[in-house]
């Protein structure tokens, strides 16, 4: 698994939003995508597309609930096609097979199109180690593999990139002359891969559907790098999470309908490239063998989970992100794993452990646009909530955020509010270091007007302070008010 | 093909691990799922019924094609008829200044013989079509070659505005994708109108093919582009620059 830095969230996400660079990267991102994914929902109809929407949740929840019965039907399919399934229950194992694979078939190159489940099991420093060159082919997965940096959204994997960042690096790695003009860099890159395309033994591909019924594996691309990974090379290999199942051929349709609109905004992607086993005796090109290697890595945990199962339904469009007051301020790297956004912030910490990543599901205003936008309906809000319980509740102190201290604090306060005795005495008492603060400047934490408290020098409550402002205690309580004028109406 | 070296966690034990996840015993789902219990009958059925709507709307769906297409970024040609395809692709080959061209081997070229047209040019023409005695580098290299990819259509969807390409005898996959451009002949009776209607045919053929889905399947809608720098659209990155779609009916 590739280094885990979601402890790191407050940290990087504190500086990320200070980057105007970033910023403006992720507006164009966000402004772009999100407004054409309106403009097609708009052409053909909300009601189309809630339709849509229903069908393609309904086929989900079908299969996850059923996953061990599609996975036995695909391995029948994958096999009967000529290809073989192997099963990987984390990321070594299927590093393993990946090796394995490479080792008996004498492989020195190969060319990758994106996988997200691949950035999953750090494969790339696994294939080097073995001596394989290995070529990330999609444009925005080169340009960050040449910067030996991670992706940064699911879709727009360079958005944090500027032109001349991207410039400056083609200078640096490929030692041509600097040119920020984006036609002549995509150009390069298409002079670069050609070759290794034509070169690769082995192409690594992810999948964004398996098929059990028949056995195939579906890609969704624009630049045709997916195409030619896995049709020049001898050897392919699928590698996708076991969630990627889907039961029917004609279930596509409805796939095919809502990703690219959530993804990019498109009608449909320029390619969207099915394989089902090797190529057969009489084609005239194809690999000729065929491997899928499908990942738990953690999934199954997320399966056992009635809470973040539909966590699993999710079909990476990345749209969640592009509309995320969250994410479109602080981007992906802050996520500080593979998964960034508010779908990341559930899968996240499912995958690398709640105790690590229990800061993200606190990443968010709960304002709900991701489950808006969701093509699947999936309630990432609910999710965070209850990731949010467990890090409060957590019997492992590890995976709580709060310190004990404010545990305590918390307990003492649901006390205070229950009982109206002591409730009255507190708030007595908080009257009276309320006035002793605004007379001693050492204190000075209200503002002038005394109606709020801006900044409070106390261990626990500096924390809320810092962020929030809390009301200050009114001269007379509702209960005082209660009591004194209008019990007698 | 199965070997005892390869590491990976046995399928019973991975498939027992998403039962226990589940809370589920090993049975098939008690609902079973709509379109796996269909009968090759129930799914000619439903073809001939689809075959009847697209008889009935052929006109329109043309049309549609035609718009869906040039949507998708499809340079598109409605020809009267084959001369008037064979000048559009001479007018395409002129205007790319390629000297080598490889064109698929499908019926459709009898149709519309392009090989003399372009032969005229002084445009060299390969013909894809592998057979056992050719290494398949060779193919391979003919089709880096060259500077236009002709091809026909498996199916054109109205839908989308796209390609179909299946695996076939003289079609490489490489055809489509390597070449900077890409012409595409579509007959009228390639038109499908949805997705739908595609994935039924290719079902339906599944099933008559005793379970053979056929290697590949790959719907092209416009050129390859690309967006990841700054957002900005760039055609041709790793595919075609150029694609175009020649109507035929």
């Amino acid at each position: 698994m590739p280094e885990i830095k979601t402890q790191d969230f407050t940290a990087a996400s504190s500086q990320a939003i200070l980057d105007p660079k970033l910023r403006r990267a992720l507006d164009r991102v966000a402004e772009g995508f999100h407004v054409a994914r309106l403009d097609r929902i708009e052409e053909v109809t909300q009601e189309t597309w809630d339709g849509w929407k229903d069908q393609a949740r309904e086929i989900k929840v079908h299969t996850i609930e059923h996953l061990d019965y599609y996975l036995d039907l695909l391995d029948k399919n994958v096999a009967a096609a000529g290809g073989q399934l192997h099963f990987a229950k984390d990321a070594d194992e299927a590093n393993e097979i990946v090796a394995h694979i490479v080792r008996t078939r004498d492989i020195k190159v190969a060319t990758k199109s994106k996988s997200m489940v691949s950035e999953e099991l750090s494969l790339n420093p696994v294939l080097e180690s073995l001596g394989v060159e290995v070529w990330e082919t999609d444009l925005g997965e080169y340009i960050i593999q040449l910067a030996e940096e991670t992706p940064s959204h699911l879709v727009a994997p360079a958005l944090h990139k500027s032109k001349e960042d991207v410039a400056a690096l083609f200078t640096d790695k490929l030692g041509i002359p600097y040119d920020e003009d984006i036609y002549n860099m995509a150009a390069t890159a298409r002079t670069v891969l050609r070759d290794k395309f034509m070169e690769a033994d082995l192409g690594i591909s992810g999948a964004n559907f398996v098929v059990a019924e028949t056995g195939t594996l579906v890609i969704i691309s624009n630049e045709g790098n997916g195409r030619l990974c896995t049709s020049a090379p001898r050897v392919h290999i699928g590698i996708t999470g076991m969630e990627k199942i889907i039961p029917s051929m004609q279930d596509l349709s409805t796939f095919l309908r809502l990703l690219p609109r959530s993804a990019t905004g498109q009608r449909i992607t320029s390619y969207v490239s099915m394989t089902t086993g090797p190529r057969r005796s009489d084609d005239e090109d194809g690999p000729e063998e065929f491997h899928l290697i499908l990942v738990d890595n953690g999934r199954s945990k997320m399966l056992a989970d009635p809470n973040l199962r539909e966590a699993l339904y999710c079909i990476r469009c990345g749209a969640c992100l592009n509309i995320c007051p969250v994410y479109s301020r602080i981007g992906g790297h802050a996520y500080g794993w593979v998964y960034p956004g508010p779908i990341g912030a559930v899968v996240s910490p499912m995958l690398v452990g709640l105790a690590k990543a229990k800061e993200l599901p606190q990443a968010s205003s709960l304002c709900g646009a991701c489950r808006e936008v969701c093509p699947i309906n999936i309630d990432i809000p609910k999710m965070l909530l209850n990731l949010r319980t467990k890090t409060a509740e957590s019997p492992d102190s590890t995976q709580r955020t709060a310190p004990e201290m404010e545990r305590v604090l918390a307990r003492l306060y649901a006390k205070l509010m229950s009982s109206p005795r002591l409730l009255k005495i507190a708030v007595r008492f908080g009257r009276f270091a309320q006035k002793i603060e605004r007379i001693t400047p050492f204190f000075s934490p209200l503002t002038k007007d005394g109606k709020w408290i801006r900044k409070a020098h106390l261990p626990i409550l500096s924390r809320w302070t810092r962020s929030r402002d809390l009301p200050t205690l009114p001269k007379q309580t509702f209960h005082e008010i209660w009591q004194k004028e209008l019990s007698d109406e | 093909m199965n070997n005892p070296n390869m590491p990976g966690t046995p399928k019973s034990k991975f498939l027992q691990s998403v039962r226990d996840a589940l809370g589920r015993e090993d049975v098939p789902p008690t609902q079973p799922y709509r379109r796996l219990t269909e009968t090759q009958a129930e799914l000619e059925e439903q073809t001939a019924q689809m075959r009847k709507r697209l008889e009935d709307r052929l006109p329109t769906l043309l049309d549609k094609l035609a718009q869906m297409a040039a949507l998708g970024g499809w340079k598109v040609h409605r020809a009267s008829g084959a001369e008037d395809a064979i000048d559009y692709i001479q007018s395409v080959a002129r205007e790319s200044g390629t000297t080598s061209i490889a064109r698929s081997t499908q019926d459709v070229f009898e149709q519309v013989p392009v090989d003399a047209a372009l032969s005229n040019l002084g445009i060299k023409v390969t013909t894809i079509l592998w057979d056992e005695d050719m290494p398949r580098e060779t193919l391979r290299e003919e089709i880096r070659q060259s500077g236009i990819g002709i091809t026909g259509a498996d199916y054109a969807l109205a839908e989308t505005g796209s390609l179909v390409v299946l695996p076939r005898r003289g079609l490489a996959r490489l055809i489509s994708v390597v070449p900077p451009v890409h012409i595409a002949l579509v007959r009228a009776k390639d038109l499908l109108e949805t997705l739908d209607d595609l994935f039924l045919l290719r079902r339906l053929e599944y099933h008559q093919q005793g379970g053979e889905m056929g290697s590949y399947l790959n719907l092209i809608t416009g050129p390859s582009r690309t967006a990841d720098i700054e957002m900005t659209i760039v055609e041709g990155v790793h595919g075609p620059k150029e694609v175009h779609m020649i109507i035929l009916g």
